[in-house]
């Protein structure tokens, strides 16, 4: 009976039916199911079956994204239900958002989506964010990884901005902080003092799980 | 091979005899009449007080909460209507005017602003720093295919006030009319007006022959940038020409749909034209769409692509409907590709000429850009001039008259005769074979020509060594070399770029 809801889970994932992931979720409390167990055995099977299929060339982007919706859509659910001391297994927590001044949103939100898709809870502030906004969310996630992106040769400058920012805020040693964007380079990111760089998502994925020493 | 010789600047746009219409007149209704619902009814973000206000006053829906302006199809109407439809981007000197809506043909220009360059000297991928933008004007300058320029590059090295370093290296080493995309907030607005001031003599000189505009761009979907609109603002006291740019990824920032994504483009660029001609009635303004797709699989940013290229060709016939000069079609600078692959030449072919075709007023030209404008690689633009030459001869279509009939000439030589001996065979391959990087004699025997990437790095080395940019007087380099000081000094400004948040 469980492994028919959580198969359900995953399907709708795969499918990406928000709707019906949602609905599915909200029936398997009522059948009083682990919530646990709900995101571990459905939905999180569910989004990496959906992240195989978009690494085999079968999948593209939209449907990543859509199965993504999905998931998040469950978890909204199922996330609140979950009893004290319960959490959900995730490979790491990333903050990601693009500097303060910089409205570059789309490399950002496939870096967070290919991140999610991989097992990772991430929290996209979303773009033009300043430092202070980073490290609230990291205080407030316990968040061990920070993603900065920046398009603009004038905004990759709040990239070292940021770190002195997380230093001051005394939260340099909890996070590891990735960085890219067009302008940024692996020299670029050594000379501010992050942690690494990537040229893309999937490589940026690679880089989380090498900086948080990660199962691969 | 190209000619290598000392020469004043000068420029050439392209005039094509063929002729493209993509949309019929009710397609072309259809698409105005969305993007004026979406104005009036969804609405653009203008994320500025000063632009909220300024459209309540004119009679706009404006909500000061979320930032959203409605704005009535009558409203839109009667402002786009001041748009003048034709006027001149200047150069320094009239010779060098970018004559828009004039019948002239397609003005080309660089496109710019790439955090990378591609080192000429090592051939390694670096940061690119103000000298960079400098050699790259001089080379623009030196070409007649490029009508009007961007700084091509970055002044990594300069921090903040970057886009006015940029602005310094180009007035410094290019007599053509310089456009900036990177000006975006009012402090380095007024510092970029008060540089183009005092090149052109004075405000009132600059007003008269404005040989400094900007071109910003509008955020997909349905809203604007602060930063930008503010610097726009600026601009439109000053009355100096102003473009708006939409760039919608079909199914990422626009919809999955050539027409859906030209609607949400028009209403963008649109509601920015209507603002700056509240603010100055007669303000000249241009529109640019640049249309383009995502890889599906990496996401990376694709322009050079067929569907963006169309979308990009109709919305010609779009702008001129509105009564707007257009800048369109981008590849040049949107490949993906490297330097010398076929891919780029294939994809750099068909769609300037479209651009051309289509009779676009501006386009994104020859540049020496790839890897969708992050990245210079100054040997390409040679490329990039190869394929352009080759759309102007064939956008000219073919002559017929007396003497190209030839049929005295026929007679002439009757059976199995040869034409080479003749004096008009003589004239006419100087035409049949403009310079060329394609065709040079080879070093060594194995090879039929010489590889085109060596004679092109060896023409941009001979410009750079031996083309001399008419210069600005002593006092006018001072002058503007005292400006970009106090912007770098500057706090204000350094808050701006930062993000005033
Ligand atoms: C699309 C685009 C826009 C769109 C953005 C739409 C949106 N909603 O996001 C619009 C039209 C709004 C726009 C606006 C502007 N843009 Co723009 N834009 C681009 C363009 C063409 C592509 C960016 C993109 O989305 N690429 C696709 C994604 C998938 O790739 P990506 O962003 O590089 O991200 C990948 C990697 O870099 C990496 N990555 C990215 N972030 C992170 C973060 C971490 C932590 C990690 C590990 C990895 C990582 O992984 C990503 C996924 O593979 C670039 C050129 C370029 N090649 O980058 C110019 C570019 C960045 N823009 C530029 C400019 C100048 C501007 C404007 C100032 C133009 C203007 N005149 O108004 C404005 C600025 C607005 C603002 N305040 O930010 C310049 C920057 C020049 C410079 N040297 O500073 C560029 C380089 C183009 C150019 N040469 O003119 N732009």
């Amino acid at each position: 009976m469980s492994q028919e809801m959580f198969d359900k889970l995953a399907q709708a994932v795969i499918d990406g039916e928000s709707e019906d992931a949602e609905a599915l979720a909200k029936q398997a409390l009522e059948q009083k199911l682990d919530p646990l167990a709900c995101i571990t055995n459905g939905l999180t099977v569910g989004i990496q079956k959906t992240g195989e299929l978009f690494a085999s060339g079968e999948y593209y982007l939209p449907e990543l994204i859509i199965g993504a919706d999905a998931m998040k859509a469950a978890m909204q659910i199922l996330e609140p239900a979950l009893l004290s001391g319960q959490e959900r297994e995730v490979t790491g927590t990333i903050v990601i958002g693009t500097v303060e001044g910089d409205l570059h949103e789309i490399g950002k939100t496939l870096v967070g989506t290919m991140m999610t898709a991989n097992g990772f809870r991430v929290i996209d502030l979303g773009t033009d964010i300043p430092s202070a906004d980073f490290i609230d969310a990291v205080k407030e996630s316990g968040a061990n990884l920070v993603g900065a992106s920046a398009l603009l040769t004038t905004t990759m400058l709040q990239q070292e901005k940021l770190i002195s920012s997380l230093k001051d805020a005394g939260l340099r040693e909890q996070v590891k902080v990735m960085v890219g964007g067009a302008p940024v380079t692996a020299s670029y990111a050594k000379q501010i003092g992050a942690d690494g760089y990537a040229e893309d998502a999937i490589s940026a994925v690679d880089l989380a799980m090498r900086l948080i020493d990660a199962p691969a | 091979m190209i000619k290598l010789e000392e020469k004043k600047a000068s420029i050439k746009p392209i005039k094509s005899k063929l002729k493209v219409e993509v949309l019929n007149k009710q397609e072309i209704d259809g698409i105005n009449q969305g993007a004026r619902s979406v104005m009036q009814d969804i609405g653009i973000i203008f994320p500025s007080k000063k632009a909220l206000n300024i459209f309540a006053e004119a009679g706009a829906e404006v909500d000061f909460e979320t930032e959203v302006v409605k704005l009535p199809a009558d409203l839109v109407e009667k402002h786009l209507k001041k748009a003048p439809r034709a006027y001149d981007l200047c150069g320094r000197r009239p010779e060098l005017d970018a004559k828009l809506g004039q019948d002239k043909g397609t003005h080309y220009f660089t496109s710019g602003e790439a955090p990378k360059i591609v080192d000429f000297e090592t051939g390694e991928r670096r940061l690119s720093v103000k000298a960079d933008i400098a050699n790259m004007a001089k080379v623009a300058n030196y070409l007649d295919i490029v009508s009007l320029i961007w700084p091509t590059v970055s002044a990594s090295d300069k921090g903040v006030a970057a886009p006015l370093h940029g602005l310094e290296a180009c007035f410094n080493n290019n007599e053509k009319h310089i456009q900036t995309e990177s000006v975006m907030d009012e402090v380095s607005a007024k510092y970029a007006i008060e540089m183009a001031s005092v090149v052109a003599g004075s405000l009132e000189a600059l007003k008269e022959r404005p040989l400094h505009s900007i071109l910003l761009c509008c955020i997909q979907p349905l809203a604007q940038d602060r930063g930008g609109i503010e610097s726009a603002m600026v601009y439109a006291e000053a009355g100096l020409p102003i473009g708006f740019m939409s760039m919608p990824t079909l199914g990422l920032t626009g919809p999955p749909y050539s027409a859906g994504s030209l609607v949400t483009a028009f209403a963008e660029v649109l509601s920015g034209v209507v603002l700056t001609q509240i603010i100055n009635p007669g303000t000249p303004n241009f529109v640019s769409i640049i249309p383009s797709l995502l890889n599906p699989r990496t996401g990376a940013y694709f322009m050079g692509s067929s569907p963006a290229q169309i979308t990009s060709a109709s919305a010609v016939q779009i702008a001129h409907s509105n009564g707007l000069p257009i800048t369109a079609c981008m590849s040049f600078g949107g490949s993906q590709w490297k330097l010398n692959n076929w891919q780029i030449g294939i994809e750099n072919s068909w769609v300037h000429l479209l651009t051309v075709m289509s009779g676009a007023d501006m386009s994104f030209g020859p540049s020496g850009m790839y890897e969708a404008v992050s990245l210079l690689d100054m040997q390409r633009i040679m490329f990039d001039r190869e394929i352009v030459q080759a759309i102007d001869i064939i956008s000219d279509g073919i002559e017929v008259n007396e003497q190209t009939l030839a049929l005295d000439m026929i007679k002439k030589i009757g059976h199995h005769g040869m034409y080479l001996s003749q004096k008009e065979t003589a004239k006419q391959t100087r035409k049949l074979w403009p310079p060329s990087i394609l065709f040079e004699p080879p070093t060594n025997s194995e090879e039929r020509y010489r590889n085109p990437v060596d004679v092109a790095h060896e023409t941009i080395e001979w410009i750079l060594k031996n083309h001399k940019p008419q210069p600005l007087s002593d006092d006018v380099r001072k002058e503007l070399r005292k400006i970009v000081d106090t912007a770098d000094e500057d706090e204000t400004l350094k808050k701006e770029v930062q993000g005033a948040k």
